[in-house]
């Protein structure tokens, strides 16, 4: 049942995120509602899917990695509804809720069934994903809106009027929504991360070290860490701070293929 | 109702300039126009709609042609000129058409600049003109007041009026690309060129401020900071200058370049990522291109504003397109409105005289009958009252429908033959 609903949000989404793009494309204010209004919808059946599986099952729904990535999507979207409202960027959605399908739709191919139980379901472990899902869902965020950044800069630059730059907003607010959307995800993933190294280096010793989830982990970690240091610095702003935050993104995505593809330690 | 209306005149797209400044006429003598034209009967209401673009003549008439000829003849007159020269340059339009005109018009999708915010304003003045001289009835006011609604929501539901067509704006447009709002923001204003300094000055209007003037005369340049409440800085401090403000204003006469990429290179730093936009509205430019390939710095000469203004231009046709289809569907709907007024009167006669007659004959058939108790005047009544409505039924749906389908003038002629209703419900009320 839980599926099924989590598929009726899914496709709310999807049109959403085309109804978001062409929004953009074709500058009507008619499209933007239309997504926004199935963006909540979306979300509204998502929530319901995450508690009716947590019923079904009878505990916490966050114990896979198919429902972390669900539960990061969730956060994300409401991130998104968040920011569009209180900073007015309505065409963030076009941006975020394409990576938030990508995420989505690798759930059912590869994620859905992976069943990544941990043997003990303590507290902490918990906390640690609560943290690191709330951290994953802002740099969703960071990654479109650091794309967002380049595309205007790039037709600013090149002094073309093209098809996004009407809607675009300004690249001082763009750049400074890539720096809060990381500054915001920073404290979670890091007390997250260090939760789980904390716990995993007490239950599984030198094997954490062996796992690919906590190794990728752990450099997606010190990429954003970097970026981060560099514009505290001043030297890393704009251009450069968006491009990282795309590599960031890239070994994020990269670690949740490493969690699915070599189960290791997280899913024993 | 809707026939009578009619709209006559020139615009800048049928007249030259010469013959539409020939027409200017003020204020006084149009009223004088205006109250002629009710006064001796020619137009039932009328309003004159007078700009440097169109001379229009908006009005109620039963001979359309004769209220514009006479018009156009006392406004052709005021400078010598006769109304045989204005003839081949007037277009005229009734009904609906008019209608779509009047509409179109006042949303500023038949400007000589697509989407220009100024003509609503001056059709609200010529209404506010006639209104005052008290030839607006009841059509001309509900047309006119349809059609600042159907302007307002042509700017709010399109973006017919967005995105600035000059380059002065079309530079304040970019800045609020780049920089997140201008409230605060410092320019630099190099040189005393006139688009500069309106540049400067639409600046301003966004909160922009400090301004800081130079000039090659530095006398030039303390008179250009005094006007725009600016400070005058010496042209030798110019690239230091560079290190505070964000948008840089060049528009000299020299020859050469004035500002370098390695002038730029060397302050960024000191910005540590605040960007910079120039806006080089000089020829020769006075900013080396190679500026543009600097981070966080945005070069724009007077070619490229142009270009953004000419995809602004196309982008304001593009919504045109939807604001034409807005008006098609509001003036149907208003024809329609105006269609089904229009039966109204004669549907209400129609009433009054089979009521009237009702009540004659009942009284009359109650007076024979004085035995009569309770129960049976009752049932007479609502007897009498049956037949009546039963009749009344036919002709009015009729009327109602052929109002929908536009036949309604013919059907109230009918109908009022038919019942002898006379001059009474025959046609529209007189405003």
């Amino acid at each position: 049942m839980n599926a099924v609903i989590f598929d009726i949000a899914l496709t709310a989404y999807i049109v959403a995120a085309l109804a978001a793009l062409a929004s953009l494309v074709w500058r009507r204010d008619g499209l933007l509602l239309l997504a926004r209004e199935l963006t909540v919808a979306g979300w509204l059946c998502h929530t319901a899917a995450i508690v009716l599986r947590g019923v079904e099952r009878g505990r916490v729904p966050v114990l896979t990695l198919a429902e972390v990535v669900s539960l990061v999507i969730w956060v994300a979207v409401l991130l998104d509804l968040w920011v569009e409202r209180r900073s007015g960027l309505t065409s963030l959605s076009a941006f975020v809720l394409p990576v938030v399908l990508a995420l989505g739709l690798g759930l059912p191919t590869g994620l859905r069934d992976l069943a990544l139980e941990p043997r003990a379901s303590s507290p902490w472990i918990l906390v640690h994903v609560a943290l690191v899902l709330v951290g994953l869902a802002a740099l969703v965020l960071n990654f479109g809106s650091a794309i967002m950044y380049l595309l205007q800069e790039r037709q600013l630059k090149a002094k073309r009027t093209g098809t996004f730059y009407y809607r675009m907003p300004s690249l001082e607010a763009l750049d400074r929504l890539t720096l809060m959307t990381l500054t915001a995800a920073f404290p979670f993933l890091t007390v997250g991360l260090a939760l789980g190294f904390v716990r995993a280096g007490r239950a599984w010793g030198r094997d954490l070290l062996s796992d690919p989830l906590a190794l990728f982990s752990l450099v997606m970690w010190l990429v954003y860490a970097a970026t981060l240091c560099g514009r505290a610095i001043g030297h890393w702003h704009g251009r450069r701070a968006a491009y990282l935050s795309i590599a960031g993104f890239c070994v994020l995505l990269a670690t949740l293929g490493a969690g699915v593809l070599f189960q290791g330690r997280h899913g024993s | 109702m809707i026939e009578r209306l009619f709209v006559a005149g020139l615009s800048h797209r049928t007249a030259p300039i010469a013959v539409r400044e020939q027409l200017v006429v003020d204020e006084d003598k149009l009223r004088e126009i205006l109250t002629g034209l009710v006064g001796r009967g020619t137009c039932a209401e009328v309003m004159i709609l007078s700009t440097c673009n169109r001379i229009e003549v908006y009005g109620v008439a039963e001979v359309a042609g004769e209220a514009r000829t006479a018009a156009f003849r006392q406004m052709a007159a005021q400078r010598g000129l006769e109304l045989s020269e204005l003839e081949p340059l007037l277009y005229a339009k009734d009904g609906t058409e008019a209608v779509q005109h009047t509409f179109r018009v006042s949303s500023s999708l038949d400007s000589m600049v697509l989407g220009e915010p100024q003509i609503l304003g001056q059709v609200k003045d010529a209404f506010a003109l006639a209104q005052s001289s008290r030839t607006v009835g009841p059509i001309l006011h509900s047309l006119m007041s349809q059609a600042f609604a159907v302007a307002k929501r042509v700017r709010s539901d399109t973006q017919v009026g967005r995105h600035a067509v000059s380059v002065p704006f079309a530079a304040v447009e970019l800045a609020r690309k780049i920089f997140d709002g201008l409230a605060g923001r410092s320019v630099l204003l190099v040189g005393a060129g006139e688009m500069g300094e309106l540049a400067a000055r639409h600046l301003q209007d966004f909160g922009t401020l400090p301004i800081y003037v130079t000039n090659r005369t530095a006398s030039r340049a303390q008179e250009l900071a005094r006007d725009l409440a600016g400070t005058a800085v010496p042209f030798a401090d110019l690239v230091s200058v560079l290190g505070q403000v964000d948008i840089v204003i060049t528009s000299t006469a020299a020859p050469e370049l004035i500002v370098t990429a390695r002038d730029v290179a060397a302050v960024l730093p000191a910005r540590r990522g605040r960007p910079l936009f120039f806006i080089d509205i000089a020829v020769p430019r006075n900013v080396e291109a190679a500026v543009n390939n600097l981070d966080d710095v945005f070069v724009y000469d007077v070619d490229d504003l142009r270009s953004v203004v000419e995809a602004n231009l196309r982008e304001r046709q593009r919504e045109a397109q939807r604001a034409e289809a807005l008006v098609e569907r509001e003036v149907e709907k208003f024809a329609e409105r105006l269609r089904s007024l229009e039966v109204v009167p004669t549907i209400v006669s129609l009433r009054e005289k089979l009521e009237e007659i009702r009540t004659t004959e009942l009284s009359r058939a109650l007076s024979r009958l004085p035995a009569a108790d309770e129960a049976t005047r009752q049932a007479l009544e609502a007897l009498s009252h049956g037949i009546v409505n039963k009749v009344l039924h036919a002709p009015t749906v009729k009327l109602r429908d052929s109002s929908k389908s536009g036949h309604g003038h013919r059907w109230i002629e009918v109908i009022s033959e038919l019942f002898g209703l006379g001059g009474k419900g025959r046609g529209a009320p007189r405003a």
